[in-house]
């Protein structure tokens, strides 16, 4: 990351002080706990933790899926905390990228059509959702592919599309939880590939991972430990090309 | 979402299960099938009393003699003194309020023009009859009250006899043969329509006195009459007019102050608009019983979509993650059951209007679809998805996203 150009000093995520508590009956579960990171746009961070540790907890808040209990969660500059129910599907639209483990396509329709989907809630409406959508395709390489319905996909073919989705709407980040549990290794490859070429073009994103070697791909490693950041460091294999 | 981008996605989810939608639907159909049934046979057979009712006139009364029984039928007819040309002359001399009085008596007759023959009924009437039934021509003329005193051999025919005799030609001018008396043609009276299930319109009419001489069998007194006909007066009250002619004729009739009346005055309208109230009170109960299963077909829809909502939480978690707000789920569910309810609506639409016809073919019923009962049920079955489907569409729009996305 170079700063030599007059960058937005505003981070992507800015997490103080971030904790998140579910009450479960008597108990409570810390699934955070004070935890506070920031992360720059053109960053692709790997998060890594046993599991229970609160990954998925904390990406959902980054995702503006959830609140914090308490601290403040910034998107983009927005504090999600003081947002509505509709605010924060408006913020999930405008700014982030969804990749899941699960595809999460929908089922008897078309990659185009899916592709589409999060274009069909924008607001205001974008003028030619048809053409950014194939654009979109185009970039993950499923050009060839925009009328088959996930059926007839495979399964790195049916997280292309997901990807493809996720850009659709030009977010400020990508948020991909496990987005390579699902696949054999050679296809997680081509995955972890196609997100390293979408990061090199400057997109920030955010991954959760259980492997070391996929985390491999990201540049910068948070590890999380009983809902506590416990490590925040950069990768120590970066790719060929980006030592170079 | 646009509009249109809720009517895609909605026509996706119902055509991906294209035979629960349709069963889905079932109750919709029968409800609003039902429903247009029973107001297309209601109506139809409102609709013709109504016709029957103005082609009698409203203010015609009908006297008969005889005294009348329970539920307006005639009886007695054969013990009491017939009603007479002086019973006529004191209506026409003592009533006020009346346009004109006319006799009339029924009798039947073969016709013969050449070598056709036709059955029809004869009515024997004074020259007024034609102003008390508003009856114009639509050729010739009608007898005047001196031809009908001197009972000449004129007749007028009904549209349908002059059509079944002489097709498009003119009858006017020529003769024709009433039970081998020899007639003169002198009108063609306007087609009037059915009236309580008979052809009005099957009859020839030639004078009274003509007629009881010459077509009616055997006659009680000379000067006897079947029926005297009024019409009265559109500035007076017809009750108040029939009071008068009451008491005109039990005074006539010499009747006893304490003794019943032997003779009935009959408001055929009135009659009629009985059972026209009847008719409809009676298509409005069926109607609203149809009505009901809309609703027992609403919470079929109900059922449906709670249960679509649940198999498709992943769905609308995705959706939510994506962007979709509240108002977005709402209101693709929302669509999704209003067009469910649409589709039934139109689905029993036709078959109601099939089923009517059906039954009109098979059993000669009249019916008739109203296009306000049409526009009502289409709306009755949008709203039935509006209500129905909101419970659904209202639980799916509040799912929390995070566990909607995880659900199995
Ligand atoms: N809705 C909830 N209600 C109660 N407890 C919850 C809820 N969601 C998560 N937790 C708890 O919070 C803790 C963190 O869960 P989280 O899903 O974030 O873990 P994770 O790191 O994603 O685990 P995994 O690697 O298995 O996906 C866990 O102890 C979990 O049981
Ligand atoms: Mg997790």
């Amino acid at each position: 990351m170079s700063q030599a150009e007059p960058q937005t000093p505003v981070p992507v995520v800015a997490a103080r002080n971030l904790c998140k508590t579910y009450q479960l009956g008597e108990q409570q579960v810390h699934a955070l706990r004070d935890v506070s990171f920031e992360i720059h746009r053109g960053e692709f961070v790997a998060i890594m933790g046993p599991s229970g540790s609160g990954k998925s907890t904390l990406m959902n808040m980054i995702g503006a899926l959830d609140v914090p209990t308490s601290g403040q969660l910034a998107i983009d500059g927005t504090d999600i905390g003081s947002l509505s129910r509709d605010e924060l599907a408006a913020l999930r639209n405008h700014t982030i990228g969804f990749v899941f483990q699960q595809f999460n396509l929908l089922a008897r329709t078309s990659a185009l059509d899916n592709v589409k989907l999060p274009l069909t809630y924008s607001r205001p409406r974008v003028a030619d959702p048809e053409a950014i959508a194939r654009r979109c395709l185009e970039q993950v390489g499923l050009g060839a592919r925009m009328d088959h319905v996930p059926s007839q996909l495979s399964g790195g073919q049916q997280q292309r599309v997901a990807i493809a989705r996720a850009l659709v709407n030009s977010p400020s980040l990508i948020l991909a939880d496990e987005p390579t549990g699902a696949l054999d290794s050679a296809t997680s490859l081509e995955i972890l590939q196609l997100f390293e070429s979408l990061n090199a073009q400057g997109m920030t994103i955010i991954m959760v991972t259980h492997e070391l070697d996929v985390a491999a791909h990201a540049r910068r490693l948070l590890r999380v430990r009983d809902g506590k950041l416990v490590e925040d460091a950069p990768v120590n294999s970066p790719p060929a090309e980006v030592a170079a | 979402m646009t509009l249109a981008e809720f009517i895609a996605t909605a026509m996706i989810a119902l055509r991906r299960n294209v035979l629960r939608s349709v069963l889905t639907t079932l109750g919709i159909i029968i409800g609003v099938g039902s429903v247009i049934v029973m107001s297309a046979i209601g109506t139809g057979a409102s609709k013709q009393i109504e016709a029957q009712i103005a082609s009698l006139g409203t203010n015609q009364l009908t006297i008969f003699p005889g005294s009348m029984n329970v539920g307006g039928r005639q009886g007695g007819a054969g013990s009491a003194p017939p009603l007479t040309e002086k019973d006529l002359r004191a209506i026409r001399e003592n009533v006020t309020g009346l346009v004109a009085a006319a006799g009339n008596m029924n009798g039947s007759a073969t016709v013969v023009v050449g070598n056709t023959n036709w059955q029809t009924q004869i009515n024997g009437s004074s020259a007024e009859i034609q102003a008390v039934r508003d009856w114009p021509l639509t050729s010739g003329r009608f007898y005047d009250a001196v031809e009908a005193a001197a009972g000449r051999k004129v007749a007028v025919l009904g549209a349908t006899v002059a059509r079944e005799l002489y097709g498009e030609a003119d009858p006017v001018g020529t003769n024709v043969r009433l039970n081998n008396v020899p007639f003169e043609v002198i009108g063609v009276l306007s087609v009037k329509g059915q009236a309580g299930g008979r052809d009005q319109d099957d009859v020839i009419i030639v004078p009274l006195a003509t007629a009881r001489s010459r077509l009616v069998g055997r006659v009680r007194v000379p000067d006897e009459i079947g029926q005297i006909l009024v019409k009265v007066d559109d500035r007076y009250e017809v009750s108040e007019v029939q009071a008068d002619l009451e008491r005109v004729l039990r005074q006539r009739r010499r009747v006893a102050p304490n003794a019943m009346d032997n003779f009935s005055v009959r408001n055929f309208a009135e009659f009629l608009a009985t059972r026209d109230a009847t008719a409809r009170t009676l298509s409005l109960l069926l109607a609203s019983a149809a009505a009901i299963s809309l609703i027992v077909g609403g919470i079929g829809i109900m059922n449906i979509m709670l249960v679509s909502v649940t198999e498709r939480t992943r769905e609308i978690g995705l959706r939510m993650a994506i962007g979709a707000s509240g108002s977005d789920i709402l209101g693709q569910f929302l669509t999704e059951a209003v067009l469910l309810c649409l589709a039934g609506g139109f689905i029993g639409l036709t078959l109601g209007a099939g089923v009517s016809i059906l039954i009109s073919t098979l059993f000669g019923w009249p019916v008739y679809i109203s296009p306000a009962v049409v526009l009502m049920a289409i709306f009755a079955s949008a709203s039935v998805g509006v209500i129905f489907g909101f419970v659904p569409a209202r639980r799916a729009s509040q799912l929390n996203p995070i566990e909607a996305l995880r659900y199995e």
